[in-house]
């Protein structure tokens, strides 16, 4: 057991006056615990009032991605003691506009992954005896790109996003790639359609803080380079 | 509604702040050098004026620095464009130190040469 103390970021759309600023919480935290179980518990038994996203609390759905030490990463997959702090600062994920508290407006993430038609698109009529098969040598080239919750993270910590806010963003590439690399995916022409644009691919300016930023460890910007030869190879070829 | 833009800092960030620095640096370079270059228009005596107050110490240093410059765009650029060629994606951070290793060996060889082509030139 340790006496943590969290310092989380607050703001409530109703007391503008107020502002944004920060309140203090103290826990004690036992090994095991990560900053979600935290989190419910400072609002459960200490202050009702405090606001944040969760649902699957096992690292899944992307909800309670935030800005732990600043750092961004999943709350629920985030040991309290494994920070090695006492002090632990909780800040909303940065680069989006704030709601309440910890939760952030992810408008700008929905627009950036829609651009991209998120999801596989096919001409020819599938086998008519079963489903589209894909070889395990296929399957494997979606390592690494089919693994993304849309936490938000990567978008968050990139500077071309902040100076952009129609900026499409690290994760919608990276799930354009997914499916681009997908051996059952034939719509590669419109996965592509938005990139080839100001607020597309070509803004990336390789800072690799999208890399940084993932929880999952995925690699954004290896995305990124893959399409932009892509989109090279159709101009050229 | 406020929105923070900013996140910790990583080779990454170095690498970009810098190239985007050293970008700035080569557009005030060539502006400077264009406009010295058109002194050739007001004849042999204008042009040897304003090579003659460039032909400092002073700015002789600076062209050091300006070597230093050029070479760090150069060879972070050659970073990015690997990078952009899926080469080594994974393993930036060390693209990136021998970047700068090059970097630095480039600048301090040619720097050395021009010191010394300094010093034999007023010795």
């Amino acid at each position: 057991m340790a006496m943590i103390t969290f310092r989380i970021n607050r703001y409530n759309p109703d007391d503008e006056r107020r502002g944004h600023y920060v309140q203090e919480y103290q826990l004690d935290v036992e090994k095991g615990t990560t900053l979600l179980d935290a989190l419910n518990e400072i609002k459960w038994k200490q202050d009702g009032t405090l606001t944040f996203r969760r649902s699957c609390r096992s690292g899944i759905c992307g909800s309670c991605a935030m800005t732990i030490n600043g750092v961004n990463n999943l709350a629920c997959e985030t040991q309290v003691l494994g920070l090695g702090n006492s002090t632990v600062t909780v800040e909303p994920m940065r680069g989006y506009p704030v709601i309440k508290d910890l939760v952030v407006s992810l408008d700008p993430l929905v627009r950036g992954i829609l651009a991209v038609k998120p999801y596989m698109i096919t001409h020819s009529p599938p086998p008519s005896d079963q489903e589209r098969l894909q070889s395990p040598e296929e399957r494997e080239k979606i390592d690494g790109l089919y693994e993304c919750i849309l936490c938000g993270s990567c978008t968050s910590s990139c500077p071309s996003f902040w100076a952009d806010k129609e900026y499409i963003g690290p994760h919608a590439f990276l799930k354009a790639y997914r499916f681009i690399a997908d051996s059952r995916d034939e719509g590669s022409r419109e996965h592509l359609e938005a990139l080839d644009d100001r607020h597309g691919l070509w803004r990336c300016h390789t800072i690799f803080n999208c890399v940084e930023a993932c929880p999952k460890d995925l690699n954004p910007t290896k995305a990124i380079s893959e399409l932009k030869k892509e989109l090279v190879r159709r101009k050229l070829g | 509604m406020r929105v923070i833009k900013r996140y910790r800092i990583h080779a990454g960030t170095f690498a970009w702040i810098l190239h985007r620095l050293s970008g700035l640096g080569l557009i005030f370079y060539l502006l400077l050098h264009i406009w010295v270059i058109s002194h050739l228009s007001g004849g042999e005596e204008s042009f040897d004026g304003i090579m003659h107050f460039f032909g400092g110490p002073l700015f002789k240093l600076a062209e050091i620095g300006l070597v230093g410059v050029i070479f760090y765009h150069m060879f972070n650029g050659l970073r990015i464009t690997l990078i952009d060629m899926g080469v080594m994606v994974e393993r930036q951070k060390m693209l990136f130190v021998i970047a700068v290793a090059v970097w630095l060996a480039c600048w301090g060889a040619s720097g050395a040469v021009m010191i010394s082509r300094m010093i034999s030139a007023t010795g």
